[in-house]
């Protein structure tokens, strides 16, 4: 088994031998640490579901040989090795796997299992992105890392040109007062500093909770009928439950009930920072034009 | 309680019966479970979620073998077993201290407090974001405050009894559980896991078995020359003092040893809870009451319980990695329920 992988290596370094001569490759990440690598990353391990999306969507895809539980986009990201979960990694596993590029959450993974990682010499990359622009910009320095700079550059750059014709579209746009939740019991919702809040904020919405300091603020129900928000959203359990969204249906004092702009997002649209928030941010700013009509 | 003068155990009259003969039993017992807390250390090296085989294992014993193979042996599994046993240890020692000390079967290493203490060290520093080192310091920190707290209030203007100690300990934790939650409340979600797992305690925080090996190696040396006081403390301060043991001092050391070998553990591997409080009652069911054996038996046996329990929370749904708390509870619940369950 482990001849079998030896072979493999050897055959993959032979199999090159222009791009070793290749200047390194180097990157900032999001601990602005710099990254380089002799040659493109063969062996990746990415250590959330959100950081293997990415990889993936950054044309780096078959490169990777492990994620953690819930990878599960895209389809082929459910068959890569897991090493465990993104709160607690699978050690033994990583090490078997004889990465050369190991994508880290920062602010997801255990921090005393990452140090660990760096003592025994893995190659770090801390993916933190909290800006639409960040997800541009991850999937070409990923890309980078990978050598797969075309693919991430042309998937990087639609989802701009996406992205901003979304925020010219509703630039002008009247402000609708948004409650959004991604949670329920306890209710929680996103403060403006949130991937979601921004989504809201760039349809011309505006989030009742968004100057909470908190990043994910727990509420109960009589806030969110002090703050009368015009229209709410939430996710659910899965894709197509729609009861946390339904539960306001019978506060008739509610501006959102009484108009019906009762609203459901399908969670994973909206909730990991990868190319995928275009559909999530398209569907907010759809619902937010018919909240709109609705006045 | 009826049972003052029984030591803290279910079968704590056995010394009265035993404690003359059971020094030359002493030396076999121990060497006995020092073969089975080998065997243990051995099993935890050669068993991971990676299979290596034997003959790799002999290798990198030998001081060679594939790179992986010494990797995962050399710098995963012998550490993280090594801080698994000093853990189970230290745990398992102050908590048959306890015992002894506050004449309660229920004690263990964290019913004065200490845990909270520390949990409230850890979590804050988590909180702010600090560094690993950070999380353990202040843990630290926390377990001592915890311990100086208790010693104060308990101590108060009045005399001081067990009684006192327990009921002032207890309350001091309550009071840190309250700020636990508090915190696991105001706690940004992304940090909760992590938090829970260091409540739990997960062998994944011991960053380097040294301290903790040391520290118990320390105690033992300390603490087993006072087997026979102790042996006279548990049957009551009285008969103590008759028989010319200095209480108060004796009662105050054990209370600091105890204290600090849970904070050193604590420091370790974050709050894992059952070694302390049930490997010192199956040594006592198993081999009597006389503390000149339950003191270096317990460390022995916590080690090797929490070596055990670590290697099953690594493997066990692998590559999902179980808190090693989980695993105590489960290995030791049934088997104290038939140690129980067979004497009488």
């Amino acid at each position: 088994m482990r001849g079998l992988a030896g072979l493999t290596l050897l055959l993959a370094a032979l199999g090159m031998p222009g791009a070793a001569a290749a200047e390194p490759r180097c990157v900032v990440d999001d601990a602005q640490r710099e990254i380089c690598l002799d040659r493109p990353a063969q062996r990746i391990v990415g250590l959330s579901p959100g950081v293997v999306e990415l990889l993936f969507a950054a044309g780096a895809g078959d490169r990777v040989l492990g994620a953690v539980r819930y990878s599960d986009y895209p389809e082929a990201a459910n068959d890569v090795p897991r090493v465990g979960s993104h709160t607690r990694i699978d050690m033994e596993r990583v090490l078997q796997m004889d990465p050369d590029l190991v994508v880290v959450w920062a602010s997801g993974n255990p921090q005393e299992q990452v140090d660990r990682l760096k003592s025994l010499g893995m190659t770090l990359y801390f993916s933190e992105p909290r800006e639409f622009e960040d997800v541009a910009s991850t999937l070409r320095r990923l890309g980078r890392l990978a050598g797969t700079e075309e693919t991430a550059e042309a998937v990087a750059g639609t989802f701009q040109a996406e992205m901003a014709e979304l925020e010219q579209r509703y630039a002008d746009a009247p402000p609708v007062r948004v409650f959004f939740q991604i949670w329920d019991d306890p209710i929680m919702t996103v403060n403006d500093t949130h991937l979601i809040s921004k989504a809201i904020a760039m349809c011309g919405g505006v989030n009742v909770f968004g100057h909470i300091e908190r990043l994910v603020p727990r509420l109960d129900r009589e806030s969110v009928l002090a703050a009368q928000p015009e229209a709410i959203m939430a996710g659910g359990m899965g894709e197509e439950d729609t009861t946390w969204v339904e539960s306001w249906r019978s506060f008739d004092d509610l501006p959102a009930t009484r108009r019906d702009n009762l609203f459901f997002v399908p969670p994973s649209s909206i909730q990991r920072p990868t190319p995928r928030i275009v559909r999530g941010s398209r569907i907010i700013c759809d619902h937010l034009e018919t909240a709109r009509e609705r006045r | 309680m009826s049972g003052a003068d029984t030591g803290a155990g279910p079968l704590g009259d056995a010394s009265s019966r035993s404690s003359a003969g059971l020094v030359p039993r002493l030396l076999p017992t121990l060497l006995l479970l020092t073969a089975i807390a080998l065997a243990a250390l051995l099993l935890a090296v050669a068993i991971g979620s990676v299979a290596v085989p034997f003959s790799g294992l002999w290798a990198v014993l030998l001081g060679e073998g594939e790179p992986l193979h010494r990797t995962l042996v050399v710098e995963l599994r012998i550490p993280r077993a090594l801080a698994a046993f000093a853990t189970g240890g230290l745990l398992a020692v102050s908590g048959a201290l306890m015992q002894v000390l506050l004449r309660n079967p229920l004690a263990d290493p964290y019913v004065l407090g200490l845990s909270g203490g520390a949990a409230v060290g850890a979590l804050g520093a988590m909180l702010l974001g600090l560094g690993t080192a950070w999380v353990s310091g202040s843990a630290f920190v926390g377990a001592l405050l915890s311990t100086v707290l208790v010693f104060g209030l308990a101590h108060g203007t009045g005399s001081w009894t067990p009684m006192r100690l327990l009921l002032t300990g207890v309350v001091v934790a309550a009071g840190w559980g309250a700020m636990i939650t508090f915190m696991l409340v105001i706690g940004p979600t992304e940090r909760i896991p992590g938090m829970l797992y260091w409540l739990m305690g997960d062998l994944a925080y011991a960053r380097s078995p040294w301290p903790a090996l040391i520290a118990l190696a320390v105690a033992c040396a300390v603490v087993v020359p006072l087997g026979r006081s102790l042996n006279v403390l548990a049957r009551g301060p009285l008969q103590a003092a008759t028989l010319g043991v200095a209480v108060r001092p004796l009662e105050w050391s054990v209370y600091v040893a105890a204290s600090l070998l849970t904070a050193a553990a604590v420091t370790t591997a974050g709050t894992i809870g059952f070694v302390g409080l049930i490997v010192p009652h199956m040594l006592r069911l198993l081999f009597g009451s006389d503390q000149r054996l339950i003191l270096p038996a317990s460390a022995l046996a916590g080690g090797t319980l929490l070596v055990l329990a670590d290697t099953l929370a690594r493997t066990l749904i692998a590559p999902e990695q179980l808190p090693v708390g989980v695993i105590t509870a489960l290995l030791g619940v049934p088997t104290f329920l038939f140690l129980l369950y067979r004497s009488r």
